[in-house]
């Protein structure tokens, strides 16, 4: 099919300084957890988007210089001819493509703890961070400045010679240059601080410079944060912002900006939770207005149809995306072929941010189990390798991790019966969505459904068979399938059952009149009362969620938490909001507080720390510190337990007792996978769904292939004429 | 005992679709083709009777008037547990109406003899909700259409059952068999064949019979021994869409003004 005629505006070319964007599409710095130091791992990630169809495809930020170190986060690097050497590899497949690569040059200032190189950032003023709490940077003197300009002349003729098109000048989320401009970093008093002007000197010289050196080669960006969302007293678009775009527009051919800071940035990168579509266009459409070159914006753009609208009403001309490009990199393609309901659409979960912020480990994502995938297993997100056998495959349970598995084995050829007890594909995630703010997580679900019944009319002997009886051992070694892959899920324990006690809390008991299980709430048959604890041994988004329905049903919420409430959503930049939305709703939080025992209407809560400081050996039976003495009781109407999950595995067990059976029954294995082996984010059980369609031929299926690591290797060295043996100064 | 179940490979279309050359019929392309749904109703139905009175033997018997495109219909059925599936066909009955499949119908039953006779109420497609009810004109049969509840143990000399009529209401009835019956959505809910069912029925034989062996004539079939024939097949004209606007009130004063412009009172 082709593209819908009124999508057109979205495949127009773009020029942007000596290069030509091929259409609007664009994928924006983000990170990945590649940097320099996995080559393959970037330019296979990258260059699937550039074959997907995006016109520019950047790095993550790129530190110019060791005094730019993000250790312990992870970000691309482009000190010497090592990381040239590295990143040549990106840009060379993404042009194979007929795509743009882009370079973020990064400084951070104090905001980069330089946990590796040591080195002592610089900045405008001497200021503690407000990110990297421990880190102050130095203010730097104007031969500071120049050096540090010169930085990023250096850095970008290297990244002109790695083969970059686009070269940035990067001041979004409070990074050097933004630095300069914000009263709220900037004190100084000489020609780089105080008025307008003297604020944003910096920055044009910075741009200027970078101009002269590469701008005959190289499209020059530069990433602004228009508006800090500090209020007065830093960037507000209507002033700053608006006035900067004005001042150094002739000095840049692409403009990329966002909103917020680098402390709260996801106030930019918005999780669904919170923030829809396109939610930096009350801000960031204000920057048409006065830049005269090419502008472009994000806000997890995932829809043809709004980004139409943000071209034709000219609130930007380039459709900005880092999320909707990981979560679908074929996203322009299927938008041209007119196969917009196979956008594997982004949900906005920010698992994918929360890798990053966790420190650097590959992202993943939990719509596309490729992601991050790409060179070390070679699985591409479209491309599958055909069936290695007739064998077919009954997998039952069609959460997210069967209906993955299922897919993927469809995709391949293979004949799959997906069996499930529920009436809709989608498992645990059917209820999930039904969260405060969660409702887009049901993309998960949605994809997967509108892609098997796809496949499922393709190959007639596949089947979805839904609102079935749960199956017993019985009926899956008769059923059929040369394959069984068992995915059925995890449940909350109803017993108390936790991570740190690793035992069952006395007298908690679900089936009590006044007790539930997250799933005895959302199936709604259990009353409810007035005053409601939720004992929470979680670090994720379950008990907050289920604070935030209650407490916005009229319930007086209390939550007794033994670890840190919601420390995930941290990672996934949902905390912030998430404990906002919890103030307003005027729910307590019981910190570092959890249950010895549970009685009808009460249950007995200990300070965690409450127990001696000193540790003593007072002989075997006896507790080695001073007995914890803080224990109260807790009155409650209802209580809920949040204290951990449990594998609902019984059918793989059963039919594991009885592999004696296999062989006469014609079944050659037995697989779990999801929940079902381990309960885990949904994007790991996804992931393990389709790693299990991927090498189901394998000849144990249940354990992961080996991958293609990247590693320094002995005896190397990473730059040219770096001498690798051990040496020591004498 | 013995239950002949008519059933149809139902066509159903995507989005895009091209109209044949003649005018007559969608092109064959298009056509994304299944059991018609009220035929997993009816199988079901029949299969239930059959597990439900163990020590008593039921044969399931489907038949289809149908190409051989067809099989594949069958061989579902075959694959949930039919015991046995039928097809008649020759070129002769190209374009043949409800009147005519029917009468190809009531032949098989004539030689199966069957118990029960059931069909869908309608068929997915062409949604004549004819050919049912035809077969038992031709058979002479006592017959109830839109069935949806269900009594019989095999061996009865009746059946009772309950059926839909307009407005909501039900009327139960019972009738001596054989009977024919055409069921209903919703009566039970149908099973799905499990994967060694598929293979089983994949070796199982259909059974082809031509017209002749069931005692028509030529002229019984397709067009000469049709009423109906489909003159042209058209997609209808795009009526256009208003929303109207303002709260429910003013919606309906707009929506009170369209009629009566509409109506020309």
């Amino acid at each position: 099919m082709a593209r819908d005629p009124k999508y057109d505006i979205l495949f127009t070319p773009v020029q942007i300084g000596p290069k030509t964007l091929r259409n609007r599409f664009y994928q924006v710095p983000h990170c990945i957890g590649a940097g320099s130091d996995k080559p393959g791992f970037q330019a296979a990630h990258r260059s699937i988007k550039a074959e997907g169809g995006w016109a520019g495809i950047n790095t993550e930020y790129c530190s110019i210089h060791p005094e730019s170190d993000d250790t312990h986060r992870l970000s691309a690097r482009i000190w010497d001819k090592g990381d040239v050497h590295n990143l040549r590899a990106m840009t060379d497949h993404i042009h194979q493509f007929g795509a743009l690569a882009g370079v973020e040059m990064w400084y951070g200032g104090a905001h980069a703890p330089c946990m590796e190189s040591r080195a002592t950032p610089r900045g405008p003023s001497q200021y503690a961070s407000e990110f990297e709490t421990l880190t102050y940077c130095r203010e730097m003197d104007l031969s500071d400045i120049a050096m540090v300009q010169q930085y990023y002349v250096d850095a970008a003729l290297r990244s002109r010679d790695a083969g970059f098109d686009i070269v940035y000048v990067y001041g979004a989320h409070s990074y050097l240059p933004l630095q300069f401009l914000s009263p709220y970093y900037n004190k100084r008093t000489d020609g780089y601080g105080g008025s307008f002007k003297n604020r944003a000197r910096f920055w044009i010289e910075t741009l200027e410079q970078v101009r002269a050196a590469v701008g005959n080669d190289c499209a020059i960006a530069t990433r602004f944060a228009v508006d800090t969302l500090y209020g007065p007293g830093s960037v507000e678009v209507e002033e700053d912002g608006m006035r900067f775009v004005e001042l150094a527009d002739p000095l840049v051919d692409l403009w990329d900006v966002d909103v917020g800071d680098i402390a709260e940035w996801g106030e930019d990168a918005g999780p669904s939770r919170f923030y829809l579509q396109g939610h930096q266009v009350p801000w960031t459409r204000y920057i048409k207005q006065v830049a005269k070159k090419p502008v472009l914006g994000v806000g997890r753009y995932t829809d043809p149809e709004k980004m139409t609208e943000i071209v034709t009403k000219g609130y930007a001309d380039i459709i900005g995306a880092a999320r909707p490009s990981i979560a679908d990199p074929f996203l322009p393609k299927k938008v041209e072929e007119g196969r917009v309901d196979d956008i594997r659409v982004c949900i906005g979960c920010n698992v994918c941010i929360s890798r990053w912020e966790i420190g650097g480990p590959p992202m993943i994502c939990t719509q596309n189990a490729t992601a991050g995938e790409e060179y070390r297993r070679g699985w591409h997100p479209e491309r599958f390798p055909k069936k290695g056998s007739e064998d077919s495959v009954l997998i039952v349970g069609a959460g997210p991790s069967g209906s993955e598995c299922a897919r993927v084995l469809m995709e391949r050829g293979y004949t799959v019966h997906l069996y499930d007890t529920a009436e809709k594909i989608g498992g645990h995630l059917n209820s999930v969505v039904t969260l405060p703010g969660l409702g887009e997580w049901g993309y998960h679900r949605d994809y997967r459904e509108t892609q098997i019944g796809k496949l499922v009319k393709k190959n007639k002997q596949s089947q979805v068979a839904l609102g079935q009886k749960p199956m017993t051992a019985e009926a899956a070694l008769t059923y059929g399938a040369e394959k069984i892959v068992i995915a059925t899920g995890s449940s909350w324990n109803t017993d108390g059952t936790n991570c740190l006690t690793h035992d069952p809390i006395p007298g908690a008991d679900a089936s009590q009149p006044d007790q539930l299980t997250p799933e005895q709430v959302f199936s709604g048959k259990k009353p409810i009362g007035k005053r409601v604890v939720i004992l929470n041994a979680d670090t994720y988004f379950m008990a907050p969620s289920l604070a935030e329905k209650l407490a916005s049903e009229g319930h007086e919420v209390t939550i007794v938490s033994g670890v840190h409430l919601a420390n995930y959503m941290h990672f996934t930049l949902e905390y912030p909001n998430m404990m906002r939305r919890l103030h307003e709703l005027h729910v307590e939080e019981l910190g570092d507080h959890f249950c010895s025992k549970i009685e009808k209407g009460r249950l007995e809560i200990y300070n965690i720390w409450g127990d001696g400081s000193r540790r003593t050996y007072r002989g075997p039976g006896v507790f080695p510190r001073d007995a914890n003495k803080t224990h109260r009781w807790l009155e409650f109407d209802s209580l809920i337990l949040v204290t951990g999950r449990h594998s609902d595995d019984s059918l793989h067990r059963e039919l594991n007792a009885r592999q004696s059976e296999w062989e006469a029954n014609g079944v050659k294995a037995v697989y779990l996978i999801g929940d079902a082996e381990a309960p885990r984010l949904i994007a790991d059980a996804t992931f393990t769904g389709h790693r299990v369609a991927r090498e189901i031929e394998e000849a144990n299926a249940q354990f992961p292939k080996a991958y293609k690591r990247e590693v320094a290797i002995w005896g190397n060295p990473h730059s040219p004429g770096v001498n690798p043996e051990i040496e020591y100064e004498s | 005992m013995k239950i002949l179940i008519a059933i149809k490979q139902a066509i159903a279309l995507d989005e895009d679709f091209e109209i044949r050359a003649d005018g007559r019929d969608i092109e064959e392309d298009f056509f994304l083709p299944d059991l018609n749904e009220w035929d997993e109703y009816s199988l079901e139905e029949a299969m239930l009777i059959k597990e439900r009175h163990a020590d008593t033997p039921v044969e399931v018997v489907c038949v289809t008037i149908a190409p051989d495109s067809a099989d594949e219909a069958l061989r579902k059925c075959l694959a949930k547990g039919a015991d046995r599936a039928i097809r008649v066909w020759d070129e002769s009955m190209e374009g043949s109406d409800p009147v005519a499949i029917a009468r190809a119908l009531a032949a098989v039953a004539k030689k199966e003899a069957p118990d029960l006779f059931f069909a869908g109420v309608q068929s997915s497609d062409h949604a004549h909700g004819a050919t049912g009810i035809a077969v038992a004109g031709f058979l002479g049969w006592a017959h109830s259409a839109v069935v949806a509840r269900l009594d019989y143990t095999p061996g009865a000399k009746e059946v009772v059952l309950k059926r839909e009529l307009e407005g909501g209401l039900s009327q139960e009835l019972r009738l001596p068999c054989p009977a024919v019956l055409t069921i209903q959505l919703g009566i039970n809910k149908p099973r799905y064949a499990s994967l060694r069912g598929m293979k089983l029925a994949a070796a199982k034989p259909i059974e082809t019979l031509a017209p002749g062996d069931i005692g028509l004539a030529t002229n019984d079939c397709g067009e000469s021994g049709s009423l109906a024939r489909v003159r042209r097949m058209y997609v209808p004209e795009k009526q256009r869409a208003q929303i109207l606007a303002g709260d429910v009130a003013a919606q309906a004063k707009a929506l009170a003004a369209i009629i009566r412009e509409a109506t020309g009172s």
